[in-house]
């Protein structure tokens, strides 16, 4: 069996948590609770005719009380580093924490998650900006943990790139 | 001016200085020069380093070299480590297949003599773990502590079996997790039996994200790592290698050798996976190679019991003994009775015993045949005190010749008076003997001929028991006398009563001896005394029988069969007196004749 580590990262309350349940056990919850530490989940998928197991590395979000810790990250083949539409904030933060992760595990396959988009008429962040991001040859996926739109493919999609390598 | 030379150069120059083809005499100055500058740069004689060189160049000295040093160096490696062991264990495996597959008379040989003490030792090793179990076992099901474990059981809520582990185990490795240090990805995963473990993955994830949080938080040293994680009454001990981490759930408090054999078993799969852990890409599958030194960190300890005695388990035997000594008395007792019952069979006169046997349900089943007038079966299985309820018999009917059964079955057959003895001789004649009725007779002698068994049939010693009757009624008659008056044809007082008498014994004598086919004549004698002339006196008499005769052919009796007679005085009975003789004489006697209507 085929294993790989798959980090979520992001600021806090950009859905991480919420996008794990509902890719792992398909669930959604409006009750927020922050994630302390880390959370760990697996879920195993076929890609490319081949059985996968992603352990999923839940890590707290980032805000300015409690750095995102990169020993978390040592050994991860990928990383999602989710975004909050509706807070334009988290995607600097996302930025920052991209460089942060290249420099503490090296290049590895990620995907600049914009979560939340079931409610895009509350977002902070424009279709320019995103095409801006685009530019820089990320790949940059919309998602709704709550109606599970896009999550299913993001994790796909990380999956191929990681295989691809 | 200082020339340093690599090893390569020296020896190019040693090889021209030896093989180039100039002149003899060129050939001797080049090499004193070539020797003297050896000399100058290296410090050694031309004639040593010859010798070094001819030594790295010859084979054989190589080889003898190693020799000389082999067995220290594989003396000194083992003691220092065990990765010599671990590389020539291939090697000596393969060894010892092919020299099995060469000739496996000479790996025999060797082994032989251990052989056997070996396998003393294994089987006496698993009796003993076999009764230290049992006795185990029954000491949790019948001992004292047994029952106050039962009760802690009900009051905790937990199953008994967990009260008697927790109660009775030292430690037991539940869980091994090989993690990949730098992914803190699972490779491998190890559970002990019953036990329930979570998602090896995620516990491996977890443990890793611990150790990497314990780092991150407190200033920790750059080798150091996580070691020992307690919970409860678990323990979780981690045991690291450059690229691995071994990680062991204990409940319980576990040795120091324990951490020991984690630490060799860690040692061990770096040793063999280290080129696996550090191209390591996800792929668990060639981790599976590190299970054996897993597995051997999966030890339980359980406190072992403070007597060696295995009371239990000898006191079970003991009942097993005994319950098994008393059902072999009663087996043997009951084979006996069954044997005593066969026996008993084979010997009855009508009864052939085909097939015996025990059947698997523990009853037993005979089968053969009977004649109908032998014993009853059923009654020999009382006798032998069977229980009837164990015995099936299968009893085909049929005809014995047995002479024992002929008389019976002449008796059954002819069903003879009670007067009347049946006897069978040796050659097969059927002699009846005694008295029988007439009818019986002439039956028989019917019958005889259709008794299996009887060749011929002899009655010459039976009697009629109606010849016997005729007899007597004959001494009846005889014995009667009727008496008159003095010089009349009348009765004395009496008399008459017993004329009727007469008459009804005349009457079944009569029948009787129509039936025997004999031919009867009752003289009626008319007596008188002496008193008057003897002329008158027989004309008295004869009519005192004409009136006899009379009264007979009035009851109905045939004439014929009576013939009256008179005597006078002439055949006179004498009594003591004279009156008496005067009375006594005044009479009618009888005589009866008796005659064979073949004759």
């Amino acid at each position: 069996m085929l294993q790989k580590k798959i980090c979520m990262v992001g600021a806090f309350a950009t859905g991480k948590t919420s996008l794990v349940a509902q890719f792992v056990r398909s669930i959604f919850s409006e009750k927020y609770q922050t994630t302390v530490g880390v959370k760990i989940d697996k879920k195993t998928i076929n890609i490319q005719d081949r059985e996968i197991n992603l352990i999923l590395w839940d890590l707290h979000g980032e805000d300015e009380f409690q750095k995102v810790r990169m020993s978390y990250l040592r050994g991860s083949s990928g990383y999602l580093l989710v975004v909050d539409g509706t807070r334009k904030n988290t995607l600097n933060k996302a930025l920052d924490l991209q460089t942060r992760v290249e420099e503490a595990i090296g290049k590895v396959p990620f995907i600049l998650v914009l979560n939340k988009s079931d409610i895009m008429d509350e977002w902070e962040i424009n279709d320019q900006e995103i095409k801006q991001l685009g530019q820089n040859h990320w790949t940059v996926i919309k998602t709704s943990a709550k109606t599970g739109l896009g999550v299913e493919e993001v994790f796909q999609t990380l999956a191929n790139k990681i295989l691809e390598g | 001016m200082v020339v340093i030379m690599g090893d390569n150069s020296r020896n190019q120059l040693t090889q021209k200085s030896l093989n180039l083809p100039i002149s003899q005499t060129e050939n001797t100055t080049a090499n004193q020069e070539l020797d003297e500058l050896r000399s100058l740069l290296l410090g050694i004689e031309p004639r040593q380093l010859n010798q070094l060189y001819e030594r790295l160049n010859n084979p054989q000295i190589h080889a003898e070299d190693i020799g000389n040093l082999l067995p220290e160096a594989v003396q000194l490696q083992t003691q220092k480590d065990r990765q010599l062991v671990e590389a020539i264990t291939t090697t000596v495996e393969e060894a010892i297949k092919f020299s099995i597959q060469k000739d496996e008379k000479t790996l025999s040989e060797v082994i032989f003599p251990i052989l056997a003490p070996a396998t003393r030792k294994a089987i006496n090793a698993a009796l003993e773990q076999m009764i230290q179990s049992l006795n185990q076992t029954l000491e949790h099901s019948l001992s004292p502590q047994s029952w106050r474990w039962r009760l802690e059981a009900k009051r905790t809520g937990k199953t008994f079996a967990e009260v008697v582990m927790l109660r009775t185990l030292v430690y037991r490795v539940e869980q091994l997790f090989l993690i990949h240090k730098q992914t803190g990805l699972l490779l491998q995963h190890l559970v002990a039996p019953q036990v329930s473990a979570q998602d090896g993955d995620i516990v491996s994830a977890m443990l890793t994200a611990i150790e990497d949080f314990v780092k991150d938080s407190f200033a920790v040293g750059k080798g150091d790592g996580l070691q020992s994680l307690q919970f409860g009454e678990l323990t979780i001990w981690v045991e690291e290698s450059p690229s691995a981490l071994l990680a062991g759930v204990i409940r319980g408090i576990p040795p120091q050798e324990l951490r020991l054999a984690f630490q060799n078993a860690i040692a061990k799969i770096q040793l063999n996976l280290a080129q696996q852990l550090d191209d390591f890409q996800g792929e668990t599958a060639p981790f599976a190679a590190a299970q054996p030194y897993l597995e051997d960190c999966l030890g339980v300890q359980y406190q072992k019991s403070a007597s060696k005695k295995y009371t239990y388990a000898w006191s079970l035997f003991g009942i097993v003994a005994i319950a098994l000594g008393i059902w072999a008395v009663f087996a043997i007792q009951e084979q006996r009775k069954w044997h005593k019952y066969l026996a008993q069979l084979n010997s009855e006169p009508g009864i052939v015993v085909i097939k015996a046997e025990r059947k698997s349900n523990g009853k037993y089943l005979v089968v053969g045949m009977r004649d109908p007038l032998a014993k009853n079966p059923q009654e020999l299985i009382k006798q032998a005190s069977l229980p009837p309820e164990k015995v099936i018999g299968q009893w085909q009917s049929y005809i014995s010749l047995d002479p024992q059964l002929t008389p019976k079955r002449a008796t059954e057959y002819l069903i003879p008076p009670k007067t009347t003895s049946l006897e069978i001789d040796d050659n097969g004649t059927l002699k009846a003997s005694g008295v029988a009725p007439q009818k019986w007779i002439v039956r028989s002698r019917k019958l005889w001929r259709f008794i299996p068994g009887i060749n011929k049939y002899q009655d010459r010693n039976l009697t009629p028991s109606e010849l016997t009757q005729l007899n007597t009624y004959k001494q009846q008659i005889e014995g009667n006398n009727l008496f008159f008056l003095a010089g009349k044809t009348k009765f004395a007082p009496g008399e008459s009563k017993k004329l009727m008498d007469l008459a009804l014994v005349i009457k079944k004598i009569v029948q009787v001896s129509q039936d025997l086919n004999q031919n009867i004549t009752i003289q009626i004698v008319g007596h008188t005394n002496t008193i008057g002339t003897e002329k008158s006196n027989k004309i008295l008499s004869q009519a005192r029988a004409q009136k006899i005769l009379s009264y007979f052919q009035k009851q109905g009796f045939k004439k014929s069969i009576f013939t009256a007679v008179g005597v006078g005085s002439s055949q006179r009975l004498l009594t003591r007196s004279k009156k008496e003789n005067r009375i006594s004489n005044r009479r009618v006697s009888f005589r009866v004749f008796l005659k064979d209507k073949l004759k």
